[in-house]
C-alpha cells in the first residue's frame, strides 16, 4: 500500500505543499511526503518551519 | 454511646460501621440547578422528592440548603426543614451561613441535626452565635477551615484554624469535640496549577493529624473538589479513589453524590495507581507529570451516556470552572452571585478562576484547544473579576507576582505584548503594560517604581532584537536583578543565549509565545527559572529556500512606466482588497484557527460555521464604519545597479539604496534584478500603502474594553488587509508597466509570486534594514497621506507596508 499523498498548508502565509510537485525552491523533488521533509526545511515563501503546517486535506 | 444524629424517626451513627457517612449534596439551591429551580417555582413538594431520591441512593444524611439571591432564605428553610423532618428518616443537614435561619431551624426540627457551616472568615462573629444556638438545641456542626485570609491551603494552616475554631466551639460554648465536624478542605489536583499539586497531600495530612491532635473530633469532606476540571468519566474515579484514602486517613463523613460512587473494588488496579500517583503528586519514569499521565490515560475512557444526563445539574464551582473553559460569559453574574455567598471573592478568583485558567492554558499547550477559545476563556477570567472586584478588599491580592511589560524603543507594534498581558493578569499575575516605543530609560524607572517582579520586553522587527541586545548592558548598569523575558517575530533562542544572556546578570530568556511567557512567571515562582541556552551541535539550522540559478539575464526589457515622479492615490474603493486577502494566512496563522489534531470534516465544520462568519461580519463592520481608508504613495524612477546598490534619481537628486547580498551560493541581491549605467540603466517602482489610522483605534479600543477574541481579530484583519493592498497596488503597477499583463485574480497566486516581477518589502528577508525607509520617504513623501516615521524607521500607522518594485522576470522572494 503506498502511503496516503497528503498536502499541507503553511498557517503563516498559505502556501501549500504538495507531495506531487515537491519543492524546488529547496530542491525537494516530487514524491517525497510532509512528514519526510527534513527538520531543517522551511516555507520556501515565508520561512515559516514545519510546525507552523496544517494538514489540508 | 457513639456520637449520633437523629431525625423524628431514626438515630444514625456518624461514625459509620464501614465508612464514610454519607451526606446526600443535591437538595442544594447553589449546588444543583434542578433543585434551584423547583425552589424559584416554589415547587416544595417538588424539593422535598429531591431529597427523597437521595435517601433512596444511600444517603445517610441529606444537606439542605436554600440560600439564594432573591430568595427569603428563612422563609423557603423553615418551610423544607418542616416538610423534609415528616418525609424523611434520614437526619437533616441545615446548610446555612445566616444565624438567624440556623436558629430558626432548629428550633423546629424534632430531632439532632447537623448544622452546616461555621467558620473564622469574618473573624469570629458568626461563630459564637451559631455555636450558642447549636448548644441550647443539641446540634452538631461542621467546620470549615476558613480565616480572615481565606481558605486554609496547607496541612499546618488548616490544622491552625480547625484548633482555634475548637476552642470556640468547646472552650467557650461547651459543644463537645464529638459534636464537631470539620471539614478541611480540598483544591482540585486537576488544573495543573502548580500550586495546588499537592493539594489531595495537605487535606489527607490535615485529616490526620486533626483526628490525632483533637481527640474525639469527627472529620467531614466534600470530596468531589479534589477534581475540578477533569473529564467526567475520571473525575468519578479519581473521587472514588480519594474517597477511599481520605477515609484511610481518618474522614468520617463525606459530602457526595453517593450514586456516582465506585466502589474501590471495581477500579482496575491500572486505574487506581494512576489515581493515586496523581493523588500524591507522584513523578513518573516515562511522562514525569502525573496529571499528563492521568489525562493520557482516561482519554479514550468517553464518559457512559448515563452521566451526560447529569451534566446540568453541576454545582457553582463546576459550572464558573466550566464557564471558563467554554469561553461562556451567560449567566456569569448569577454563577457569581451563589458563589459569593459562600466564598470569599479570592477565593473564587484564587481557587476557581486561576485553576480554570491555568487547565486552559494546558490544554492549549497540548494542541487541543486553539489561541481564539484561550481568550474568550480570558474574557470570562476578566469578567469575573471585575464583577467581583467591588467586593473585595483594595489590600487583596497585592502579593501576587508583578510582571512589567513593554514594546521596545521605536517599536509600535503591541499585539504580542498584549497578548502576553492578557495571559498573565488573567493568570493571577500582577501586570504593569507600559506601552509601546518605551525607551530602556523609562523601563528601568518603571521597575524599580512598580518594583517588579520580572520584566517582559517584546519587539517585533530585527532592529527591536538588536535594541534588546543593547539595552542589556544598560539594565545591568543600572543595577536592576530581576530576570527578563524577551518576545518578539525575529528573535531567535540563538540570538538570545548568545547576543544578551552574556550582557545581564539575573537570567534572560526567550519566550516564543505568550504560554512561553506563563511559563517562565511560573517557573520563577518555583524558583527553577534560567538564562536561555542554545546548543549549536544539536540545533537545526534553517534551510535557506530560493532560486538556484545565479545566472540574471542581463537583456531583459526595460517596460516603460506611465508617468516618471511620485504621485498620490486615495480613491481606492475597501472593498476590491477583500478577493486578494490570504484568508488562509489570517484563519490559521493570525487567528490561531490551526486545524492541529482536528480531522478534515470537523475543521471544515469550525471553518464554515464559525470562522467564516466571523470574517464576512468583520467585513461588514469595516466598511460600514468607514475603518478601512486606503492610501497610495507611488512612483516610477530612474535607476541604476552599482554593486549591491540600487541608486536613484528622483526629483533632481539621486539616492542610494544599498541591498545586502547572501553570504551563501547563489548569492542573491535585490540589486541584481536592476541594469547598470553599462547597461542603459533601469527603471525601479516604489510604493508606501495604508489603510489609515482607523484600525489601530478600533483595535486599541477593543483591548481597552477587555474584547480579547474581538481584538485579536480586527487586528489580524487589519494585517491582512493590509497585505491585501499591498497585493492590490503591485498588480495595479505591474499593470501600468505592461508586464504580466492580467490583474492578481486571488490571494494564491500572490502567495506564489504567480506573475512578473517582484516586490520586496523593507523590513523583510530580501531586506531586513528599515534604513532604507529613510531615501523611500524623501521622495515617495508619504507624510501627506499620514505616515510618518518612528526613530528607528518603522512606519505609523501600523498598517502601513512599503516595497521597491522589481520587473525583471527573475525577481522572486529570497532571503540574506
Amino acid at each position: 500500500m503506498t502511503p496516503a499523498k497528503e498536502r499541507y498548508i503553511c498557517a503563516n502565509c498559505g502556501y501549500i505543499y504538495d507531495p506531487a510537485v515537491g519543492d524546488p525552491m529547496n530542491a525537494i523533488p516530487p514524491g517525497v511526503e510532509f512528514a519526510e521533509l527534513p527538520d531543517e526545511w522551511v516555507c520556501p515563501m515565508c520561512y515559516a518551519t514545519k510546525e507552523q503546517f496544517d494538514p489540508l486535506d | 454511646m457513639k456520637p449520633s444524629v437523629a431525625s423524628l424517626y431514626q438515630a444514625v451513627e456518624l461514625q459509620q460501621e464501614i465508612p464514610p457517612l454519607l451526606i446526600g449534596e443535591r437538595a442544594n439551591a447553589n449546588g444543583s440547578k434542578k433543585f434551584r429551580e423547583l425552589l424559584l417555582a416554589d415547587d416544595y413538594q417538588a424539593c422535598v422528592k429531591v431529597a427523597l431520591e437521595q435517601e433512596a441512593r444511600g444517603a445517610h444524611v441529606i444537606d439542605l440548603c436554600t440560600a439564594y439571591a432573591g430568595r427569603d432564605e428563612l422563609a423557603d428553610l423553615t418551610t423544607l426543614v418542616r416538610l423534609c423532618a415528616g418525609a424523611l428518616k434520614a437526619p437533616l443537614m441545615i446548610d446555612s451561613t445566616t444565624p438567624a435561619c440556623i436558629k430558626a431551624c432548629l428550633r423546629l426540627y424534632p430531632g439532632r441535626a447537623i448544622v452546616n457551616s461555621i467558620n473564622l472568615e469574618d473573624g469570629g462573629v458568626n461563630i459564637r452565635r451559631i455555636c450558642r444556638a447549636a448548644k441550647k438545641y443539641g446540634a452538631a456542626v461542621v467546620a470549615l477551615t476558613i480565616d480572615e485570609k481565606g481558605m486554609a491551603m496547607t496541612a499546618a494552616e488548616k490544622v491552625r484554624i480547625a484548633r482555634a475554631i475548637h476552642a470556640i466551639a468547646v472552650d467557650e460554648y461547651g459543644l463537645r469535640s464529638r459534636d464537631l465536624l470539620f471539614d478541611c478542605l480540598t483544591f482540585t489536583v486537576g488544573s495543573g496549577d502548580a500550586n495546588l499539586r499537592d493539594a489531595a497531600v495537605q487535606t489527607l495530612e490535615a485529616i490526620r493529624r486533626i483526628k490525632a491532635e483533637l481527640p474525639g473530633c469527627l472529620t467531614v469532606l466534600g470530596v468531589s473538589n479534589i477534581s475540578f476540571g477533569l473529564a467526567p468519566q475520571a473525575r468519578r474515579i479519581l473521587n472514588s479513589v480519594f474517597l477511599h484514602e481520605a477515609v484511610a486517613a481518618g474522614l468520617d463523613a463525606a459530602i457526595v453524590d453517593a450514586a456516582k460512587i465506585v466502589p474501590l473494588a471495581r477500579i482496575p488496579a491500572e486505574d487506581r495507581e494512576v489515581c493515586l500517583d496523581l493523588l500524591y503528586n507522584r513523578q513518573g519514569e516515562e511522562v514525569k507529570d502525573p496529571l499528563l499521565r492521568f489525562i493520557a490515560h482516561f482519554s479514550d475512557k468517553a464518559a457512559t451516556p448515563a452521566e451526560d444526563g447529569q451534566e446540568g445539574d453541576s454545582k457553582p464551582e463546576e459550572q464558573l470552572f466550566q464557564m471558563v473553559m467554554d469561553g461562556d460569559k451567560e449567566q456569569l453574574e448569577d454563577v457569581l452571585a451563589i458563589l459569593r455567598q459562600r466564598f470569599r471573592p479570592i477565593d473564587i478568583i484564587n481557587q476557581i478562576l486561576v485553576p480554570a485558567m491555568r487547565h486552559v492554558g494546558e490544554l492549549f499547550g497540548k494542541g487541543e484547544i486553539l489561541l481564539p477559545f484561550v481568550l474568550q476563556s480570558a474574557e470570562v477570567m476578566k469578567a469575573s473579576v471585575t464583577l467581583l472586584e467591588p467586593f473585595m478588599d483594595k489590600a487583596e491580592g497585592t502579593a501576587a507576582t508583578t510582571v512589567l511589560l513593554a514594546t521596545v524603543q521605536g517599536d509600535v507594534h503591541d499585539i504580542g505584548k498584549n497578548l502576553v498581558d492578557i495571559i498573565l493578569s488573567n493568570n493571577g499575575y500582577l501586570v504593569h503594560n507600559i506601552g509601546i516605543k518605551v525607551p530602556a530609560e523609562t523601563i528601568i524607572e518603571k521597575a524599580r517604581e512598580v518594583r517588579a517582579d520580572l520584566i517582559g520586553l517584546s519587539g517585533l522587527l530585527v532592529k527591536s532584537a538588536i535594541i534588546m541586545q543593547e539595552s542589556m548592558a544598560q539594565y545591568r548598569e543600572a543595577g536592576l536583578t530581576v530576570p527578563i523575558l524577551l518576545g518578539g517575530a525575529a528573535l531567535t533562542p540563538k540570538f538570545v543565549a548568545e547576543s544578551c544572556v552574556p550582557q545581564y546578570d539575573a537570567p534572560v530568556v526567550y519566550c516564543a509565545d505568550a504560554f512561553a511567557g506563563l511559563k517562565a512567571v511560573q517557573e520563577f515562582e518555583a524558583g527553577t527559572l534560567t538564562a536561555t541556552v542554545y546548543d549549536g551541535a544539536t540545533a537545526v539550522k534553517a534551510m535557506k529556500p530560493g532560486i538556484r540559478v545565479a545566472e540574471i539575464d542581463r537583456t531583459n526589457p526595460v517596460p516603460v512606466p506611465p508617468f516618471l515622479g511620485q504621485r498620490y492615490v486615495e480613491d481606492i474603493d475597501p472593498a476590491v482588497l477583500f478577493s486578494l486577502i490570504n484568508v488562509e494566512a489570517l484563519f490559521r496563522g493570525r487567528w490561531g484557527y490551526r486545524r492541529g489534531k482536528m480531522g478534515a470534516g470537523e475543521y471544515a465544520d469550525l471553518i464554515e460555521g464559525t470562522v467564516r462568519p466571523l470574517y464576512e461580519e468583520l467585513q461588514r463592520k469595516a466598511l460600514a464604519g468607514g475603518w478601512i481608508q486606503p492610501r497610495v504613495s507611488y512612483g516610477y524612477f530612474p535607476c541604476r545597479a552599482e554593486g549591491d546598490a540600487v541608486i536613484v534619481q528622483a526629483d533632481g537628486a539621486e539616492h542610494r539604496f544599498s541591498f545586502p547580498r547572501q553570504a551563501e551560493a547563489p548569492f542573491l541581491c535585490i540589486a541584481d534584478y536592476f541594469k547598470t549605467a553599462g547597461e542603459g540603466g533601469d527603471i525601479a517602482g516604489f510604493f508606501v500603502v495604508t489603510i489609515g489610522p482607523k484600525m489601530s483605534e478600533e483595535t486599541a479600543r477593543l483591548y481597552q474594553a477587555d474584547a480579547y477574541h474581538e481584538y485579536l481579530l480586527l487586528h489580524g484583519f487589519s494585517v491582512e488587509v493590509t497585505d491585501a493592498l499591498a497585493e492590490y497596488w503591485h498588480g495595479v503597477m505591474r499593470r501600468e508597466m505592461g508586464i504580466g499583463g492580467t490583474q492578481t485574480q486571488n490571494a494564491l497566486g500572490a502567495v506564489t509570486q504567480n506573475y512578473q516581477g517582484s516586490r520586496y518589502g523593507f523590513g523583510y528577508p530580501a531586506c531586513p534594514d528599515l534604513e532604507a525607509h529613510k531615501p523611500l520617504f524623501a521622495f515617495l513623501k508619504p507624510e501627506a497621506i499620514g505616515i510618518t516615521l518612528t526613530e528607528n524607521m518603522q512606519m505609523v500607522p501600523e498598517q502601513t507596508t512599503s516595497a521597491i518594485v522589481a520587473h525583471h522576470p527573475q525577481a522572486k522572494y529570497f532571503a540574506v
